[in-house]
């Protein structure tokens, strides 16, 4: 997945930065409450967050066998159980957490590189016309198949997994991080702190990364559900972590044991599972990045 | 209309032409085309509208068109369609005549002959006679190809003495060496391999000659290996084959041939089926379901080069820390028989009596008290168990034999290795535990010395037992099975006892095909199953 | 002389993407903890052939002159060969490139084809019920697991209704229009898998443009004119927010077709995609390199084309 969709214009930043009746972060939360998809999708965000982390408390360890194989959802079993008698609740539950701690570390991986790269992109602008093209580069690339070429030297683990997810990642984030970062370093006020002999980092800490925060901020919940996705893909194709528990395992479990048309809980449930995280996540950033942009927002609009 | 719109409306009809070409592209190379059938075939051909067709699924491509070298499950059933063996197995596992019509040996044991049929031709017109048995055995022996040539240890000449019979002078007698040989090597045309300068590399990737009831005659890979019907195939008693046409198609996994096979796209799926969907398709009326017993066993080895696996405490509490019933019922569905931990499985009927060897219990207190009084302690038991990731049996149960072990304070790494890597590595004896199984272990008297011979070539263990060898020679010159019993027996019982070899169980696999189709043959074991020569042959639909 | 400018950066650019795939492939293979023999020789080849492929790719060499050799191999069509099934690479996946094309192309048109009115619909009526219809039915879209749909498809389609084939990429005994009808039949549930799966972006970026665009003071000139509406969405609107939609085009490309991974799997399609999952499977390196490069140079030459449509329908390129 890669595409973020467009967020808040140049325009947008230097007229955040002019008004000061209304300040633009207050306007862009009213705007995003408006929005019927934000608050929704945001609850749903946390409450997915909430399930990984009270795993223990509402669900049973998966693991074992029990004689059980493959019973439909039932009262006793609330999704079924699998080719070998375990629970698929108890394994979607425990499932969240290591496929969000994967989509987690690989984003906030993917965040450290791209913002770096974007910055550095727009900032230092010797460096922008090649990490621009590298950036550009990388994006066009298939990058499933890379992705699988190098699980496959590196061998299944979860580092693994999160290595190669982020190292694939980075561009999406560096292209927006660059987009809103450039207008800002334009601007005549950071202009005239360079002139002024500011040093860099001072003008990078003090005006460019907090005109970018947001964008990252909406970049980590992207990208960590696309990661999701990706470890999903990856080993349902046999590349995942055998010794732990994600959505992505259960689905390789169901297809290795052919039963994904038949027992149709054991891959309809964790498919379930990721669309709801991703659809919530992509929501969530989309009503976030309306409510930022004055157009889209609908105020003028109206 | 702006001209505007009319440029994207341009942008739009480039596109649909683009991907127009794209197809017009696609369509020449689509080899069922008029004029590109390349079919060589000797049937068919020209009665296109009543061509019937047997529709197979597999999950894999021919890899290797050559019999000798050929090793997948798919390399093996394509060309036992061509190349004809001297033996089968009946339903009950025994060597029946096929090529052959009858065998023995000498009274010495040390020349044993082979009659064969005069009336099978290849489908270039020439003759199949004894020269061609002659040859493929003496090129297996030259060149020490595939699996074969660890059989016939005790060969040393053939020859024809008449087109129909062949007389082998053995080194010993060995008393398996005419149903090994006669089951286990495909013969192929001396006017063909004898042309080539070696025949393990000749790959015999086109124009195919066949002696069985089907011809190779288109290959799409990654699509499908198409077989047309021969005229003549005497070992069925219509002498032709029923169907015109047998295809091979290749899907990624089980679970699309199943999709496949209820929408009547397949009529028969070759592989062997997961218990849970056997389980599912045994309600589904359009659907047979056919079962037929393994002749190999699954089972684990402990690598005793590698202390402490040496040592025979540690190995019984190995043993005894697994639930094997468990396995069987949950992870196989109930499809498999406890072997009682023997190498001579239930399967060996004419070896049981009197054998009575009982499986290791699951007792992880009796595991635990073993290694305790052996002197271990939890650190010294941490093992790597290797095993082919792709077999979703056995990568299924090595869970559950790494959470039982760990009751018993005993680690188990899982190592869930891709085949050829894990075949490489049990190769080089590289493991502590491996988890795996024979296909086929049919002549114990032969195949014991393989298994439990210091050089044995499937020796994974390291098995070196100064009584066993004795015993193995005892048996392998005796020329009837009751000789043969008790030192058979007497192995059996060193193996149990020793944890050489941790028999788990022998399997029963699941076929299914279409309910349409009618008289196949089922044969033991996942090689020959219903898409052996003879059932193929014999199938027909309505 | 513009165009020809224009031209030629685009291609030196492909050129340049081209280059650093290849580039990529060989320093991950070479790099990564783990034998580089790997990359060319498999545990199972004859001792000649291991010596054969090992000198051909000088992996004996120092790190730089085996990358040399390594492009010369490429720039000569040898991608090496195949563990598993013993035959040049190139020759495998050139059997198989005519299916992706036509899979991911086929997809792409129709893409284009639902989700340009969509957007306009979504665009013109912003905030209506419609236009959340289609924020989260591409964002659903998105977010599906292809594997599962394509199951579920399958099933209804094939099974099920039984109107479609199941497998594979046409019957085997069919001739002349027929066999066109077969392709079609069979490309169809694959097909739409990677529609669904693709028009979200499209959709979600092409209706935030035009939304942009209809504020934007060239769209008020056209309505104060007295253009109607619908003209200035499908004309002034549609043309000035198809252009970046072109761009995203280019971007989206590298996904389609690796998205032809999962989908071209599930359906049994005899692609790239499916040669990429079977050999994952067998450790099959040299397929999955030569995967990946045959791919990624099938993205620059798609996109070289997307952009000279690009440079023909932009004034400003055309007469820069």
């Amino acid at each position: 997945m890669s595409i973020i969709p467009p967020s808040g214009t140049a325009e947008d930043a230097r007229e955040g930065m002019r008004t000061e009746a209304v300040s633009p972060r207050s306007r862009t939360w009213r705007a995003f409450v408006r929005n019927p998809f934000g608050l929704v999708s945001l609850a749903v965000l946390f409450l997915i967050v909430a399930v990984a982390l009270a795993a223990p408390l509402i669900a049973g360890e998966p693991g074992g066998y029990s004689a059980d194989v493959l019973a439909p959802p039932s009262a006793e079993h609330w999704l079924g159980t699998d080719n070998i008698g375990r629970d698929v609740y108890n394994q979607i539950v425990w499932g969240a957490r290591t496929s969000l701690a994967v989509g987690l570390g690989a984003s906030a991986l993917a965040i450290v590189l791209g913002a770096a790269v974007g910055i550095g992109a727009a900032y230092f602008r010797r460096l922008d016309t090649p990490l621009g093209m590298l950036i550009d580069v990388m994006l066009s690339l298939p990058i499933l198949p890379l992705m699988i070429l190098v699980a496959a030297l590196a061998g299944p683990s979860i580092s693994t997994l999160v290595v190669v997810i982020a190292v694939f990642s980075w561009p999406e984030v560096a292209r927006v991080v660059r987009s809103q970062a450039l207008p800002v370093v334009d601007l005549t006020y950071v202009n005239a702190a360079h002139v002024i002999g500011a040093p860099n980092r001072w003008v990078l800490l003090r005006h460019v990364l907090p005109a970018v925060t947001p964008v990252i901020v909406v970049s980590v919940v992207l990208t960590a559900s696309r990661a999701v996705l990706s470890e999903a893909g990856l080993s349902f194709l046999g590349l995942g972590d055998p010794s732990s528990w994600s959505w992505g395992t259960i689905l390789y479990n169901a297809q290795r044991s052919g039963v994904l048309a038949s027992a149709w809980w054991t891959a309809l449930f964790p498919s379930l599972a990721i669309l709801l995280l991703v659809v919530a996540a992509t929501l969530t950033s989309l009503a976030y990045n309306d409510a930022r942009n004055p157009r889209t927002r609908g105020d003028s609009a109206r | 209309m702006g001209s505007t719109t009319g440029r994207a409306a341009r942008t739009l009809a480039m596109s649909v032409g683009l991907s127009a070409l794209v197809l017009a592209g696609c369509v020449p190379s689509n080899p069922d085309a008029p004029g590109e059938d390349s079919a060589d075939g000797t049937g068919g051909s020209g009665q296109q509208a009543e061509d019937t067709t047997l529709n197979i699924g597999t999950t894999a491509d021919v890899v290797n068109y050559n019999p000798l070298v050929g090793n997948s499950r798919t390399d093996t059933w394509v060309t036992n369609l061509m190349y004809p063996h001297m033996m089968t197995l009946d339903d009950s596992g025994q060597k029946v005549p096929a090529l052959a019509t009858d065998w023995g040996y000498s009274e010495d044991g040390t020349t044993a002959w082979v009659e064969i049929r005069d009336d099978m031709e290849w489908t270039d017109g020439e003759a199949l006679d004894a020269d061609d048995v002659v040859f493929t055995i003496d090129a297996i022996q030259a060149e020490q190809i595939g699996t074969v040539a660890g059989m016939i240890g005790a060969y040393e000449s053939a020859e024809a003495v008449s087109p129909t019979r062949v007389e082998f002078t053995l080194s010993r007698p060995d008393g398996a060496f005419l149903t090994s040989v006669g089951f286990w090597m495909p013969v192929v045309p001396e006017h063909i391999f004898g042309e080539v300068e070696s025949v393990a590399e000749f790959a015999n990737d086109s124009d195919w000659v066949s002696a069985g009831p089907f011809v190779l005659s288109t290959v799409e890979r990654g699509q499908r290996y198409v077989l047309e019907a021969v005229d003549n195939y005497p070992l069925v008693e219509s002498g032709t084959p029923n169907v015109d046409e047998v295809v091979f198609s290749v899907y990624p996994d089980v679970n699309t041939e199943v999709l496949a096979l209820r929408s009547g796209e397949l009529d028969l799926i070759g592989n062997a089926l997961p218990p849970a969907v056997a389980e599912q398709l045994s309600s589904d009326e359009s659907v047979e379901l056919y079962t037929v017993p393994s002749l190999g066993w699954a089972h684990m080895q402990y690598n005793m080069r590698r202390p402490p696996l040496d040592d025979v405490d540690v190995r019984r509490a190995l043993a005894h820390a697994v639930d094997y019933e468990a396995i069987r019922q949950v992870v196989l569905g109930g499809n498999a028989i406890s072997a009682d931990s023997s190498v001579l499985t239930p399967v060996f009927e004419q070896w049981q009596d009197g054998l009575d060897l009982e499986e290791y219990a699951y007792d992880p207190e009796q595991s635990r008290q073993l290694l305790e009084d052996a002197g271990y302690s939890e650190e010294d038991l941490t093992f790597e168990m290797i095993y082919d990731q792709a077999d979703p049996m056995i990568s299924t149960w090595a869970e559950l034999v790494r959470d039982q072990s760990a009751e018993a304070g005993i680690t188990i790494e899982l190592a869930g290795l891709e085949r050829n890597t894990y075949l490489s590595r049990t190769a080089d004896r590289d493991f502590d535990i491996y988890a795996g199984s024979w296909a086929v272990i049919d002549e114990p008297q032969s195949n014991f010395s393989l298994l439990f011979a210091p050089d044995g070539f499937i020796n994974y263990a390291g098995v070196e037992d100064a009584e066993i060898n004795e015993l193995m020679e005892e048996a392998s010159t005796a020329l009837s099975p009751e000789d043969a019993k008790e030192p058979l027996q007497e192995i059996a019982r060193i193996v149990h006892d020793q944890v050489y070899d941790n028999v788990m169980y022998v399997e029963q696999f699941n076929f299914a095909a279409s309910s349409n189709w009618t008289g196949f043959e089922p044969k033991p074991s996942d090689l020959l199953s219903l898409v052996n020569p003879q059932s193929l042959a014999q199938a027909s639909s309505g | 002389m513009g165009l020809l400018r224009f031209v030629s950066v685009r291609l030196l650019r492909g050129l340049l993407t081209l280059w650093f795939a290849v580039t990529v492939t060989f320093f991950l293979v070479r790099l990564l903890p783990g034998d580089p023999a790997l990359a060319v020789a498999s545990p199972t080849m004859t001792a000649d052939q291991r010596a054969q492929m090992l000198s051909d790719f000088g992996l004996d060499e120092p790190l730089l002159v085996q990358y040399a050799t390594y492009l010369g191999q490429l720039a000569q069509g040898n991608l090496g060969i195949s563990f598993r099934q013993n035959a040049p690479v190139l020759d495998i996946l050139l059997e198989r490139l005519p299916w992706t094309l036509l899979l991911t192309g086929s997809s792409l048109v129709v893409t284009l084809i639902v989700g340009v009115p969509l957007a306009v619909a979504a665009a013109r009526r912003q905030g209506s019920a419609l236009d959340r219809a289609v924020q989260v039915g591409g964002v659903v879209g998105q977010a599906l697991f292809v594997p599962t749909v394509g199951i579920f498809l399958l099933y209804v389609f094939g099974v099920w209704l039984g109107w479609l084939p199941i497998g594979g990429a046409m019957a085997s005994d069919v001739y002349g229009v027929a066999a066109y009808g077969s392709i079609l039949a069979h490309l169809v549930l694959p097909g739409l898998s990677l529609v669904l799966l693709q028009l979200g972006p499209y959709v979600l970026f092409l209706r935030t443009s035009l939304i942009e665009a209809l504020s934007e003071d060239y769209t008020n000139v056209a309505r104060s004119k007295g253009v109607s509406e619908t003209k200035v969405v499908w004309v002034h609107a549609l043309r000035n927010a198809l252009l970046p939609t072109v761009t995203l085009v280019g971007l989206q490309l590298g996904f389609l077709v690796g998205g032809s991974v999962l989908t071209e799997t599930i359906f049994a399609y005899p692609g790239i995609g499916r040669a990429i999952y079977e050999s994952v499977g067998q450790l099959d390196f040299p397929v999955m390199q030569g995967a990946f490069v045959l791919l990624a140079a099938t993205v620059v030459v798609a996109n070289l084309l997307t952009d000279l449509m690009y440079g023909l329908l932009d004034p400003r390129v055309r007469q820069t």
